[in-house]
């Protein structure tokens, strides 16, 4: 039962950040491989903040407002720079974090991460903050819908498919992308809220470019830009994620498996998806 | 003298790396993200042919070459030929496929223990007030001669002209009955085969850890971004500006006190920030319509 519990609670914490994630690739199609230096970004200020104020209120918005910051200088970005440049200098952005993250030892204790994350008063058992987690992605998730078929979803679509025609029928372009990274920058901020509360550590580990991979494979496969889609792969690849760990393989075996695994997912998804990725314009 | 000899140690690799990407996106106008697994292939099957089978050092190397050349052509023909007429930055993704495959296979088979290419005594050569190995200005030398021969084909030979031609206008290029398609497989394989060079030449000056890949990878964009993506010379030239950077960042006290060397490869990813707000173009890049 605790087992089923874990995996409730990492399929509802990974909704928020990789919902929004899927605002920004895979409906704006924006080739943005940032977002978890937004997360490492948001998580360490919250968390820092939380050693030294022992306010969660306060953490909470110095890390919501990092968050915030930082998308916003990858919507700059993203207006600034053609498509591959700009996964370029978001992957560089993540790498440049988090070599601060791991080498600023007297702030951050390094490889070592934080330990001793404290969770929030009444979530302390697993059955409550398993309950927690899953509300706030169904709110999410309502939310993510609302936003897909309001104006910025509609605008984006319109963006990502005829830039020019878009723009000439009114759009604005700068305010389109900057909502949509910082919607992005928001599911960031609550999923890592809550993730270093659950496993009580932060850790650069959980900040890898493996995860961006698991992201872009969740978007992917679910198929680019649909809400229904993606929540689906997420539950099913994070269940599958759970499960490769009971594998009957030597210990060493099993990170290296998983590598392979998801990257034949990765490319089958791909493979089907190919013409949904990034699709050729319509012609009249 | 020793920070310039350790960036002309370093910028040799990276150019070797950063040549080969730059010939992909001038012809395909794709990006290859599994360059720095296929340089740990080079390396790492090199290492094998020597250390296990005890083959002599160049049937070694020749060895490795071929087999990086015939995985980058699997590569190629599984994880860019169906999709780069699609969609250009199609294979952005799907190599990122390609590299998390080669990435777990390497871990199978190579394990996570860092390999070096054994050559022997290693002789330290004075050079001024610096030392230098033999082995490294052997790699020195064959780096550009590698480079020189390269920029020779693209230049002063029939299959050069051909590459320029597909590149200036590849429709046109077809018309007059050059094999575009012959064409970017072949170039595809020999960014391919820079990048085992490239491999080998670290397993041979250093050590080759299993999990280095994407970090190499980096560090040939950061010197294609900085050069332009349309220059090669511009790209070889950053290389070794970039090595220098990251030499002298750590190698010299700033304000009284030394940088740690843990920050060494944040240098080559501020360059690619940096460039990338102030000349989006890259230092040598012809001026294009940008988004």
């Amino acid at each position: 039962m605790n087992y089923l519990l874990h995996i409730l609670t990492m399929i509802g914490l990974s909704i928020p950040n990789i919902l929004g994630y899927n605002l920004i690739f895979g409906r704006g199609k924006f080739l943005h491989f940032g977002p978890i230096a937004t997360s490492l970004f948001s998580s360490y200020a919250m968390f820092l903040t939380l050693r030294e104020t022992g306010n969660y209120l306060s953490a909470f918005f110095v890390g919501l407002l990092a968050s915030l910051l930082l998308s916003s200088f990858f919507a700059w970005l993203a207006l600034r720079l053609e498509s591959d440049a700009l996964g370029i200098l978001t992957i560089a952005m993540h790498l440049a974090l988090l070599s601060v993250v791991l080498n600023w030892s007297s702030l951050t204790r390094g490889a070592l991460g934080l330990p001793q994350i404290p969770r929030i008063t009444g979530m302390l058992s697993l059955p409550v903050f398993a309950s927690v987690s899953i509300v706030i992605a169904l709110l999410w998730i309502f939310f993510m819908v609302r936003v897909h078929r309001s104006w910025l979803g509609r605008e984006l679509s319109a963006l990502a498919e005829n830039r020019a025609h878009a723009e000439a029928l009114g759009i604005n372009r700068a305010r389109v992308t900057l909502s949509a990274f910082l919607i992005g920058g928001l599911g960031a901020t609550i999923t890592n809220t809550l993730y270093p509360q659950y496993i009580g550590l932060l850790h650069p580990n959980d900040y890898q470019f493996s995860n961006l991979i698991f992201f872009i494979l969740c978007v992917v496969a679910g198929g680019p830009g649909s809400v229904r889609g993606v929540v689906i792969s997420i539950v099913l690849l994070t269940s599958l994620q759970e499960l490769i760990r009971f594998l009957p393989l030597p210990l060493g075996l099993i990170g290296p498996m998983r590598l392979l695994f998801f990257g034949l997912i990765l490319i089958i998804a791909v493979y089907i998806r190919r013409k949904e990725i990034f699709p050729m314009q319509r012609s009249v | 003298m020793q920070l310039l000899l350790n960036a002309l140690i370093a910028g040799s690799f990276a150019a070797l790396l950063a040549s080969g990407l730059s010939l992909v996106y001038g012809v395909l106008g794709i990006f290859n993200m599994a360059l720095g697994q296929l340089a740990l292939v080079g390396g790492l099957t090199t290492w094998w042919l020597v250390s296990i089978l005890s083959l002599p050092l160049p049937l070694a190397i020749a060895g490795g070459i071929l087999i990086t050349a015939l995985t980058t052509w699997f590569g190629f023909e599984f994880f860019v030929a169906p999709y780069y007429r699609r969609h250009r930055f199609l294979p952005l993704v799907t190599t990122i496929a390609f590299s998390m495959i080669l990435d777990g296979l390497i871990l199978v088979i190579f394990h996570q223990e860092p390999k070096t290419i054994d050559v022997g005594t290693r002789t330290l050569l004075p050079v001024f007030d610096a030392l230098i190995s033999s082995q490294q200005i052997v790699l020195i030398v064959l780096t550009i001669l590698f480079l020189a021969l390269l920029t020779w084909v693209l230049v002063k030979t029939a299959f050069g002209r051909r590459i320029r031609a597909t590149v200036q206008h590849p429709t046109a290029a077809e018309s007059l009955g050059i094999r575009s398609s012959l064409l970017h497989r072949i170039v595809f394989i020999v960014s391919g085969v820079l990048a085992g060079f490239a491999g080998i030449y670290v397993g041979i000056d250093q050590n080759l850890t299993p999990t280095i890949g994407f970090a190499i990878t980096i560090k040939a964009y950061a010197a294609i971004i900085a050069g332009g993506k349309d220059s090669m010379k511009g790209t070889i030239l950053c290389a070794y500006l970039i090595a220098l950077l990251e030499q002298l960042s750590i190698g010299l006290p700033w304000f009284g006190s030394y940088i740690p060397s843990g920050y060494q490869s944040t240098v080559a990813l501020l360059v690619i920030i940096l460039v990338l707000l102030i000349k989006p173009q890259g230092l040598f890049g012809s001026k294009t319509r940008i988004a």
